[in-house]
């Protein structure tokens, strides 16, 4: 997958600090919105306790004056002596010119309307006793008329309690919506935060993790979807080098264990990793009782062909001997250059009966190719083979009897197998 | 007596006097003037007991602002001196708020609303030549008839404010509203014949307050305080409804 520009990345720690800033303005917008609404409660209810209690009580007291100056005007019409009229007629003057009657104009003009009706009932009356009757029916009048502004101003008195509790509840009811949508918005906001995390930071980790506990040369190497935060990034990277690094690792040890077992010039496995080999393919089948045989195998008159034709002519023929052996024996065979000219077989699985049979084949097949060297020539060179079997003694004992019986296939004339017997 | 013992003693005696001063402070005592002769604002009753308006109102003053208050009677004349001076803390007295008193006392929040009438034979006039005035020494009315150079009879006491028109030494009186209240009650003012009017001079109408001694200008607010939740709790307005017809603040 391409990688976008690094300029598409972001630091986690500038995207986590603007995260941490969005979240603190907005959390102290919200607390601040809140704040303003507790606030106009709380000039709402100091408003209530300083200004509008006492108004209603002044309203309250006014409503109690007027009151009473309708009972004056009725103690008026009922006193059946000039003093008792000019008394409650005296209490009505100074009513109707108290300061808190005067405040209210709406209340000064009815107690103005009422005292001037009394006054002049009071001097009619002084004149002619009768005419208090008469007038008593406009008296009602001005009666219902205060009545009606007493209801009034009581009503008025607690409806100013109402208007301010209102403002109140209208605000609270907006502070509760406001925090519920805050509530909300800060939900909306961590949900989103952690959708962030999730999918920026603890998601790619996972991956990460999954990748480094089977990252190995036998897997391909890891990729990784595109990502924001330049840290998971750079660790993705260092990942991908960690994991190319070991495939290069491995390709040097392969190569290195190689040099180590391998024979240079033959290619084949050399003596030390065959005997490593053939130690445990041994005890193998000692455990489980299987058959296994050894070989060793030499090639006749060499040193002779050596000198006659130089030791390039030596190397070709192991060379050619290398690569036949490779054509006639089984997977499972092993074949190590032993010495100079000489050859260890090991033989899983066989009988020496049936590793005599391979290696007589083998031996035969050699016998009759025809190898060229590098000045042209052919010739053809034999292998002399001594066999034994290996299923009941160590591998040292059973190489000693295949060279026992190598020793005396050279002896009865070269190329030959020979079988070690079974006593030696 | 060992010296520690002695220690150990001195030690008891300082916690008692440390435990009992803020008791004593609880405890503290204000001088209060008062008047006695200026029903119905303060007066004495059958059993010689101080009562009225005024007095009843320092009363629930003193006990929202937890403190003894010791009622000295004294005169209108001598108040403003007496505050000035130290004699008394509080003045529970009604007084309207003029300019020559505020240069010598603080003022609390006013307890009531006050208006002067003049009190004359119908269709005599302030101002008139030859008029002998009748006004409570020391009173706002006194100053406001001096000052227009009116002749003035001047009496100590409120309650006294109808004796010279009643012996005819003076043919007016500016009166107070709750004296006049009172004065309106005895058969022999109002044989008298006297009209009354509100008198519309901005000295004489308003706010009345209690006064507060200069020296003491921290009791201004607690007395505020106290004023202002005795007319939220409703005992202003028993204290109202007990001496007078209607709701005079």
């Amino acid at each position: 997958m391409a990688n976008p520009p690094d300029h598409n990345r972001i630091s986690a720690n500038r995207a986590f600090a603007l995260l941490a800033t969005a979240f603190a303005l907005l959390f102290s917008a919200v607390v601040a919105l809140l704040a303003f609404d507790q606030h106009r409660v709380l000039e709402a209810s100091e408003r209530l306790q300083q200004e509008t209690v006492p108004a209603i009580i002044r309203f309250q007291r006014l409503a109690r004056n007027l009151d009473q100056l309708r009972q004056e005007g009725e103690r008026l019409f009922s006193s059946g002596t000039p003093e008792g009229r000019q008394q409650s007629l005296f209490i009505v003057m100074l009513v109707a010119s108290h300061p808190s009657i005067l405040d209210h104009p709406q209340s000064a003009e009815t107690a103005r309307d009422t005292e001037s009706f009394l006054v002049e009932t009071s001097r009619l009356a002084g004149q002619d006793p009768t005419l208090l009757k008469a007038r008593h029916a406009d008296w009602l009048h001005y009666s219902r008329r205060l009545s009606l502004l007493v209801d009034d101003l009581s009503v008025q008195g607690a409806s100013l309690a109402t208007d301010d509790l209102g403002d109140m509840v209208a605000v609270m009811r907006l502070a509760r919506i406001k925090l519920i949508g805050a509530l909300v918005l800060v939900g909306v906001f961590l949900l989103l935060m952690m959708a962030l995390l999730r999918h920026h930071l603890i998601r790619p980790l996972q991956r990460i993790d999954h990748t480094l506990s089977s990252l190995g040369v036998d897997q391909p190497a890891p990729e990784f979807p595109d990502v924001r935060l330049t840290e998971i990034h750079a660790v993705e990277e260092a990942t991908k080098r960690l994991h190319a690094s070991l495939v290069s690792n491995e390709a040097a040890r392969r190569e290195l264990e190689l040099l180590a077992n391998r024979d240079g010039l033959t290619g084949l496995i050399n003596r030390r990793h065959f005997m490593l080999m053939a130690e445990s393919e041994l005890q193998r089948a000692q455990r489980y009782g299987r058959p296994i045989a050894v070989a060793l195998g030499d090639l006749d008159y060499f040193k002779r062909l050596n000198d006659t034709y130089g030791h390039g002519a030596g190397d070709a023929v192991l060379r050619t001997f290398a690569a036949l052996l490779s054509d006639s024996v089984r997977q499972s065979d092993l074949v190590c250059r032993y010495g100079g000219e000489e050859f260890a077989f090991l033989f899983p699985e066989s009988s020496v009966e049936q590793a005599r049979i391979l290696v007589e084949r083998f031996r035969q097949r050699f016998a009759d190719h025809d190898i060229q060297l590098p000045n042209g020539l052919l010739i053809r060179v034999t292998l002399s083979i001594g066999l034994a079997d290996a299923s009941h003694c160590p591998i040292e004992i059973a190489l000693q009897r295949a060279d026992f019986a190598l020793y005396e296939a050279k002896r009865l004339g070269r190329n030959r197998v020979i079988v070690a017997e079974e006593t030696i | 007596m060992s010296s520690r013992l002695r220690l150990t003693f001195a030690c008891i005696v300082a916690a008692l006097v440390l435990g009992v001063l803020p008791v004593y402070a609880a405890q503290q005592v204000l001088r209060v003037g008062v008047l006695d002769n200026s029903p119905p604002m303060a007066f004495r009753n059958a059993d010689g007991q101080l009562t009225g308006f005024s007095i009843e109102i320092i009363r629930a003053v003193c006990d929202e602002m937890q403190v003894r208050c010791d009622l000295q009677v004294t005169t209108l004349e001598r108040v403003v001196d007496s505050l000035a001076g130290g004699e008394f803390d509080i003045a529970a007295v009604s007084l309207l708020d003029t300019p020559e008193r505020r240069a010598r006392i603080l003022f609390a929040l006013p307890y009531f609303r006050s208006v002067s009438l003049w009190f004359a034979k119908p269709g005599v006039m302030p101002g008139e030549r030859g008029l002998r005035i009748a006004v409570v020494k020391g009173s706002a009315q006194e100053s406001y008839a001096r000052k227009q150079g009116w002749d003035t009879v001047a009496v100590p006491t409120n309650g006294e404010l109808g004796l010279p028109l009643i012996a005819g030494v003076a043919q007016a009186a500016i009166i107070p509203m709750a004296t006049s209240l009172n004065l309106m009650n005895h058969k022999d003012f109002r044989t008298l014949g006297l009209s009354s009017t509100v008198m519309k001079v901005p000295e004489l109408i308003g706010n009345a307050s209690f006064g507060i001694s200069p020296r003491h200008p921290e009791l201004k607010e607690s007395v505020d305080n106290a004023l202002d939740r005795i007319k939220r709790n409703g005992v202003y307005e028993r204290i109202n409804s007990q001496f007078l017809p209607f709701r005079v603040h």
